[in-house]
């Protein structure tokens, strides 16, 4: 799955014990109309590049909420545009940036990171785009010494929360809970989207820590907030189902994998019903995913090797295809969740010889 | 533009984020008093206002305390408020859904009514009208930010309206003012979107055109606070009631920005005092539209009463803000030559349709446009 710690645009700051949140559905279909507002201007050269860094921001951020691939490809075939058309024009570089990363082109990513910088971007807004794609890489030191002086010069809900997700992401649990509810006490902005998006990542340290309950309890939250959150609403379905609640599982996940063009759900659809014992119904599932898989792993191989690897070893039960992609995935990115992947491929291809 | 988009902060919340404000005496009856509410700039048929805000009105008696070089309104403490709130849309219409909304007059009375219904709702001496319009307003930002980085006029003949064909979220008012307002016939009156609950938090305020776009944005001229982005501390304040903590900073923003202004016909029309002060600057400072009910409605009024006490003659109109005003040439004369010139022509003389005289007074919104891929 593409990078799903997309940032999103967010209010500054109060308490929010007493906050009132537009609904998340108001929230969505107003996402989709600031994108309706701006799509029909989003290619022409005379149109702002303000605006047209907005849009791409936009399609990305809807993505991350809907779990739509379709909607990155969008920001990055416009991000890609936007170059073109504004070749000496930072927040054009700054916006490919964005969507490069997303793809987990990190080197493509930094690379145009460099020629903003040429062209006198703000280093503060350098800085925290280089901290994005260092954490996207698992350089969480680099990352680490950017977002804590970004928070110490400017606590605000945004520097917080990224301090907080990138505190999550790298094992600091303690840290990064107390940083979202200091994050959270900042917030004054009426949007449930940044707040849902925090709650997921939370939710998805507490998985990885395999503390179901309180990845349960953060993913639910993260729901109520906006019910449409997909990729929420597919981790909630792997903890219930990790929780023996096949069934609870099922329903969170066939609507996803019916409908999004991720087939990360059809996956875990797959998985589940193959655990359950219904081979057919499972390979029904599989085959979905699987010719999905195979589709975006040709079109953006840095992006999918990890999920598609992980599929593989799973349903798919093809583990050198598995293999290979965790070597792909581990070639871009050392994280510790990389290594553990490329270590389960290993594994299931009988040990060291496959290293 | 007017106030869209008008600060970091207002990017997250789109429906909360007003980009403008008109003030008229109703076209043909004097006795009503009607102010609009735009906000959500650029937005799709889907957009709706949010469930989380509320979208107020706020009136104050005013009054003219000085003229000349150091003219003035005087504004009452007491304030009469109207405020909109709304419900999640219950349908699935993709385009222009009905959202249950409701609003409160300064009496206590709740009336609700559909939202994108042309007949609005009603209540005794009140009409209101809310749901996706026309985009009234009018400008080429290219030109404008093409004159702040290159310095020098870059206005064309004919120009290129950013907004052409676009649509807004608009609430309408309209009321007798004498029996809601009472005193009279000057008003101030602003409006802002508020976090809803316990304690409304203010997201914006907005009053005059183009205060926090074209007078505050540009941080290049500010030698005091060149790196504040100024616009998100000003959107919270109460319009009538300043943090002095902050004024100097307001003060030295527009100071900067409308000496630059004043600075591209090659003469200077508004000389600063001994301590760099503009002379619009206090005037603009009180951030709200001024309208005087006992004068005609006029389709150019916006600023005449204020430069009317500049010059210490009386005002002949309205003032306020009519929909259909060219009020960017109106603020380009005034700020770069006083009125001492020819009237600055920024080349877009029309929005895509204009507005009518007859309640909710804003067009219909516009199709779509096809997306150019």
């Amino acid at each position: 799955m593409i990078a799903a710690a997309y940032a999103a645009p967010a209010a500054r700051a109060s308490d929010t014990t007493e906050a009132v949140l537009t609904h998340g559905t108001i929230a969505l279909r107003n996402l989709d109309a600031q994108i309706e507002g701006l799509e029909p201007d989003a290619t022409l050269r005379s149109a702002r590049v303000e605006e047209r860094a907005r849009l791409i921001d936009l399609l990305a951020l809807r993505g991350s909420i809907l779990g739509s691939i379709s909607d990155y490809e969008r920001a990055q075939e416009l991000a890609h545009l936007l170059v073109r058309d504004a070749a000496a024009d930072a927040a054009a570089f700054l916006a490919r940036a964005r969507t490069r990363a997303l793809f987990h082109r990190f080197g493509d990513a930094l690379d145009d990171l460099d020629v903003a910088e040429r062209l006198a971007a703000e280093a503060e807004i350098l800085n925290r785009e280089r901290a994005a794609v260092f954490q996207g890489l698992g350089r969480y030191d680099e990352a680490y010494a950017i977002r804590v002086e970004d928070a110490r010069r400017c606590p605000t809900f945004e520097s917080l929360g990224a301090l907080s997700t990138l505190c999550a992401e790298s094992g600091d649990a303690e840290r990064a809970l107390r940083l979202q509810a200091e994050s959270l006490r900042r917030y004054r902005g009426v949007s449930p989207l940044p707040l849902a998006v925090l709650d997921f990542q939370i939710g998805v340290m507490w998985m990885h820590y395999g503390e179901l309950d309180r990845a349960r309890h953060h993913l639910s939250a993260a729901r109520l907030y906006v019910p449409a959150y997909a990729p929420a609403q597919g981790h909630l379905a792997e903890v219930e189902a990790e929780l023996g609640n096949a069934e609870s599982a099922i329903a969170l996940l066939k609507p996803l994998a019916m409908t999004s063009d991720d087939p990360d759900y059809a996956a875990q659809v797959a998985r589940i019903l193959a655990d359950a014992g219904s081979a057919e119904d499972s390979g029904y599932w599989r085959n979905l995913a699987a010719t999905r898989y195979d589709e975006l792993v040709a079109l953006h191989p840095e992006a999918f090797a990890d999920h598609a690897a992980d599929f593989w070893l799973g349903a798919g039960a093809d583990p050198k295809k598995a293999l290979r992609l965790a070597r792909m995935n581990f070639a871009i990115r050392k994280t510790p969740r990389a290594y553990a992947l490329l270590s389960r491929a290993v594994a299931a291809n009988d040990g060291a010889n496959a290293w | 533009m007017s106030d869209h988009f008008s600060g970091p902060r207002a990017l997250a919340d789109p429906a909360a984020d007003l980009i403008d404000m008109f003030a008229f005496p109703a076209p043909g009856n004097p006795k009503n008093l009607v102010v609009v509410m735009d906000a959500f700039g650029k937005a799709g048929p889907s957009a709706v206002f949010s469930d989380a805000v509320i979208y107020r009105f706020r009136f104050r008696r005013a009054r003219i305390a000085a003229t000349g070089p150091d003219a003035a309104f005087a504004v009452d403490a007491d304030e009469v408020a109207f405020d909109f709130t709304f419900d999640v849309p219950k349908g699935n219409e993709v385009a222009h859904p009905r959202q249950r909304a409701h609003y409160r007059t300064p009496g206590g009375e709740t009336v609700s009514f559909d939202t994108n219904d042309e007949r609005g709702g009603s209540s005794r001496d009140v009409r209101v009208f809310a749901g996706q319009r026309s985009e009234p307003f009018f400008l080429d930002v290219h030109t404008i930010l093409e004159t702040a980085e290159t310095r020098q006029l870059a206005f064309k003949k004919t120009g290129s309206d950013t907004l052409y064909g676009t649509n807004v979220l608009a609430i309408v008012l309209e009321f007798e003012w004498a029996k809601l307002l009472g005193g009279g016939p000057m008003f101030a009156v602003v409006c802002e979107t508020l976090r809803a609950g316990p304690r409304p938090v203010r997201i914006e305020r907005l009053g005059r055109p183009e205060i926090k776009n074209v007078s505050m944005s540009f941080k290049m001229f500010d030698l005091v606070n060149r790196d504040l982005e100024i616009r998100d501390l000003y959107n919270s304040e109460d319009a009538f009631a300043l943090m002095p903590d902050y004024v100097g900073a307001y003060r030295a923003r527009l100071n900067a920005n409308l000496s630059f202004w004043d600075s591209l016909d090659g003469k200077i029309d508004w000389p600063v005092d001994e301590s760099g002060n503009h002379p619009l600057t206090s005037l603009l400072l009180a951030d709200f539209l001024v309208v005087d009910v006992s004068r005609p409605f006029h389709e150019t009024s916006y600023f005449e009463i204020e430069q009317a006490m500049l010059a210490g003659r009386p005002h002949a109109t309205a003032g306020g803000r009519w929909l259909n005003e060219d009020v960017m040439d109106s603020i380009f004369t005034l700020y770069i030559n006083g009125g001492n010139g020819p009237r600055i022509n920024d080349g877009i003389d029309a929005p895509i349709v204009w507005s009518s005289k007859v309640f909710p007074y804003l067009a219909p919104p516009n199709p779509p446009k096809v997306t150019a891929r």
